[in-house]
């Protein structure tokens, strides 16, 4: 189980203009660890920091001891780092199938492994199975997302980055794309999840983070943050 | 029979078929189909990295270029033979490629667009100003491969460089690294977060599109006998784009039908002079506003159309192939 750690990290896309300035997280392994915050906060700039996108100004990114954060997405996912952003983030013109072993990638040389994967994303996700022959830009935004997810899953990451899961989607969906998180935390999956949705953060989540315009404003359990929920909405909605 | 060697049996067969045309038509005739096949192989080459690698160069005349200024300067100065020539050229335009592609590639777009102009725009001049060694526009004379500029060879030569070229590309596009590639151009962060070096596989599309470029340059600057920076103006870029456009970009075959079929109509426009440009500029205009599958896309419909009024011959006009 992977354990990620985050030391005063600050990262921006424009030079001189910090998106995140002084960010410490910690993700125990084997938890769902939340991140919330209003808009703007920092919260998807936080993944993509850590995912390799960006690289930080200052502070360091660690993988059970390991310094990562000047290494490229491609080295980071072969460290077992899965990210699923925000949106769909799949190949609308190949077919379900193809998508799957495109997210297969890394592990492309073990077929069996690959065919293993793929049957255990269709047993996760029977709906991607009675489409696995469909391009996905015939898919539901709630099988898309389904598919987006089922897709970093077949190379059984170590840590899974997952950016506003429940983004646009039918509360019916978002309640199954939940229970996967659950049950993937429950195979030894560390998760750090960044979420405008609170309450549905709060309930899955072992520990939270608060983020807004940068740095860490609140941090605690599940049960810290339950307790505080009305004064957690309040600030995230009206910045603290 | 594997589907390669089905496809090297279809190659040889269209080998067969177009071998006798030099017997039927002029020597001039016969040229044309020589610089029609050049322009094959440079514009299945762009396509593989602008159509399915999305990666809109504007340099890729240039590498056509350097391939035939190094073959030509090789044999001129070190006296090597002509093929170790066009190889030496193969080769510096795949180091000049993995060089460009390394400074440009991260680039998006229009940045990619401009780096690469003018690249293309420097090495022009470059060879424009050191005629000393280049003879710049006065132009450097160049070795003819078969020792004769009688166009019957280099045809028989041409049409087998070309099609063993769309070969290549076609067993590349269909493999692995083309479903790389269309996922790059499709979404690149999305790919990088699958875990691909998206860079390094750009990179790749960038010197083998050049490499590709610099056999077609190679060969045809032996052919012509003579070579000169006016070939690496804008102009020449511009032709291989408006052969791409018109065909069908992104599709295999739409280079191979509008770089054939721009250059024959532009030697039956040749006395119209540079105005043929402005019409090609129209063209290209129309098709990308009006009709963006091209002539690929024309051919197809008029198929289906075929198809509907003649069921008959449904199995030769719209044979189950894999376009994309």
């Amino acid at each position: 189980m992977a354990s990620l750690e985050l030391e005063h990290i600050a990262a921006g896309y424009v030079e001189g203009i910090d998106i995140l300035s002084d960010i410490s997280v910690r993700v125990a392994p084997g938890s769902i660890t939340g991140v919330i915050g209003p808009n703007g906060a920092g919260k998807s700039t936080l993944l993509r920091t850590i995912f390799g996108f960006l690289h930080p100004r200052r502070g360091r990114v660690t993988l059970d001891g390991q310094e990562i954060h000047s290494l490229a997405p491609y080295a980071i996912k072969r460290l077992g780092i899965s990210y699923v952003p925000q949106g769909a983030n799949i190949f609308p013109q190949l077919t379900v199938e193809e998508n799957l072993q495109l997210g297969a990638w890394v592990i492309r040389h073990d077929r069996d492994r690959v065919s293993a994967r793929l049957e255990n994303a269709y047993e996760a996700f029977p709906r991607l199975r009675e489409r696995r022959r469909r391009r996905a830009t015939t898919l539901s935004g709630g099988e898309a997302k389904m598919l987006s997810l089922a897709k970093e899953l077949v190379t059984e990451p170590q840590l899974l980055l997952v950016d506003e899961p429940s983004a646009g989607l039918a509360p019916r969906i978002v309640e199954q794309v939940y229970a996967r998180l659950l049950a993937v935390r429950e195979q030894g999956v560390t998760i750090l999840l960044v979420d405008q949705n609170i309450n549905k953060a709060v309930a899955v989540s072992d520990y939270l983070y608060m983020i807004e315009r940068g740095e860490v404003r609140r941090e605690g359990t599940r049960r810290e943050f339950a307790d505080q929920l009305r004064e957690i909405v309040r600030d995230s909605l009206l910045g603290a | 029979m594997s589907p390669l060697a089905r496809r090297i049996g279809w190659a040889l067969a269209a080998y067969a078929a177009l071998a006798g045309l030099p017997l039927v038509v002029s020597d001039y005739h016969t040229h044309v189909f020589i610089i029609s096949l050049y322009y094959v192989i440079l514009a299945a080459s762009w396509n593989l990295l602008a159509g399915y690698a999305g990666q809109f160069s504007l340099a890729h005349h240039t590498f056509a270029g350097v391939g035939a200024y190094t073959s030509a300067l090789l044999c001129l100065y070190a006296r090597v033979p002509i093929l170790v020539g066009i190889a030496a050229g193969v080769v510096v335009a795949g180091i000049v490629g993995y060089g460009l592609g390394t400074l440009c590639l991260r680039m998006r777009a229009i940045y990619l667009a401009l780096a690469t102009w003018a690249f293309a725009e420097s090495v022009r001049l470059l060879i424009a100003v050191e005629y000393p060694i280049t003879r710049g526009d006065l132009g450097l004379k160049t070795g003819f491969l078969f020792g004769t500029p009688h166009p019957t060879p280099y045809y028989y030569l041409f049409l087998g460089l070309t099609l063993a070229s769309l070969l290549a590309i076609w067993q590349l596009v269909h493999s692995r690294v083309g479903a790389y590639l269309r996922a790059i151009r499709d979404d690149e962060e999305a790919a990088a977060v699958m875990g691909l070096d998206t860079f390094k596989w750009k990179r790749v599309a960038f010197v083998v599109s050049a490499a590709f470029a610099a056999v077609a340059g190679g060969f045809q600057g032996h052919y012509i006998g003579l070579l000169s920076p006016t070939p690496m103006k804008f102009n020449e870029m511009a032709i291989i784009i408006i052969m791409v456009i018109a065909g069908g970009f992104r599709t295999f075959s739409g280079p191979v039908l509008g770089a054939v079929f721009i250059e024959l109509l532009s030697e039956e426009l040749r006395a119209w002079g540079e105005v043929r440009m402005v019409l090609f500029a129209i063209l290209v205009l129309v098709v990308a506003r009006a009709y963006p599958a091209g002539l690929v896309g024309f051919c197809r419909a008029a198929g289906r159309r075929l198809t509907r009024s003649m069921p008959g011959l449904a199995p030769i006009l719209t044979p189950q192939r894999r376009e994309d």
